[in-house]
């Protein structure tokens, strides 16, 4: 995303935040399709933190390659971001609580739909710009 | 696709639930049978589920960390089997006992309904990724 130009870091930091809230989705349903799983621990994204490194490097998070052999991994919007495991609280069974992991699936849900919102709102805007500019 | 593993994930938590659903009502069914292929009364039958991961081979560490779930075994309850008297049965023994099967009603019905709890929150996450995904297709129009 060419961010010098008329698209401000705003487009950078909502494309950065879906591409995260997706995840975080997928790690949410995966410790939900695990309730019956004995002794399974439930893993999560520390969803602040890795905006604020994504945000901060001005560039996807990535491996180190020191060797032009090594491989490329995919450039999707979290790549490197990693889920870890939850200290959570033991039920007799497995480490998760299915209150909070509803909780969690919502609040993503809801992070992402609003980022999705703002991002067609500053898109409007700039379009705006463009068609009243022609005139 | 990237958007279609936690989907997968949580289409696996479906499957293995309703196995599980199938298993209690298999239990349920056998609440009074005393006679079985392998001999005496019927065995309550448990699942036991582990996590696999959805995708394999070289993808981000992310990926590889979705885990959807699946049934590695079905096994038997070793608890002892119920006694009662009942001379009249032709399975009781010479002091009139009958072995009944080891199913407890009031456990089946707690697992129906935490199966079907577990079910939901899986169609929960599932309906939850639809709307990402369909939100998502605004972008662009």
């Amino acid at each position: 995303m060419p961010d010098k130009l008329s698209f401000s870091k705003t487009f950078q930091a909502l494309e950065r935040t879906i591409g995260l809230s997706q995840k975080r989705h997928a790690v949410v349903a995966s410790n939900i399709s695990n309730i019956d799983t004995p002794g399974y621990r439930a893993k999560d994204i520390d969803f602040k933190a890795a905006l604020n490194r994504m945000l901060e490097s001005g560039q996807e998070l990535d491996l180190a390659r020191t060797n032009p052999g090594h491989i490329d991994l995919e450039r999707s919007g979290a790549a490197g971001v990693e889920a870890v495991e939850e200290k959570g609280e033991w039920n007799g069974y497995n480490w998760i609580n299915i209150d909070r992991e509803m909780t969690k699936l919502t609040q993503n849900n809801l992070i992402y739909k609003a980022s999705v919102e703002t991002l067609l709102r500053k898109m409007a805007i700039l379009r705006e710009v463009i068609k009243e500019g022609g005139r | 696709m990237d958007f279609l593993i936690p989907l997968e994930a949580s289409a696996s938590g479906l499957y293995a639930q309703r196995k599980r659903m199938d298993i209690i009502a298999s239990n349920l069914a056998n609440l009074e049978t005393t006679r079985t292929d392998k001999g005496g009364p019927y065995r309550r039958k448990m699942v036991v589920m582990r996590s696999k991961s959805m995708v394999g081979g070289f993808r981000n560490i992310l990926d590889r960390q979705v885990e959807g779930v699946q049934i590695e075994q079905i096994v038997e309850d070793k608890s002892p089997f119920k006694k009662v008297f009942n001379p009249s049965h032709p399975d009781a023994d010479k002091d009139g006992y009958l072995l009944k099967p080891n199913v407890e009603l009031i456990v089946e019905t707690t697992n129906m309904l935490m199966a079907r709890r577990a079910f939901e929150a899986n169609i929960a996450a599932i309906k939850a990724a639809r709307q990402m995904i369909i939100k998502a297709l605004e972008i662009g129009r």
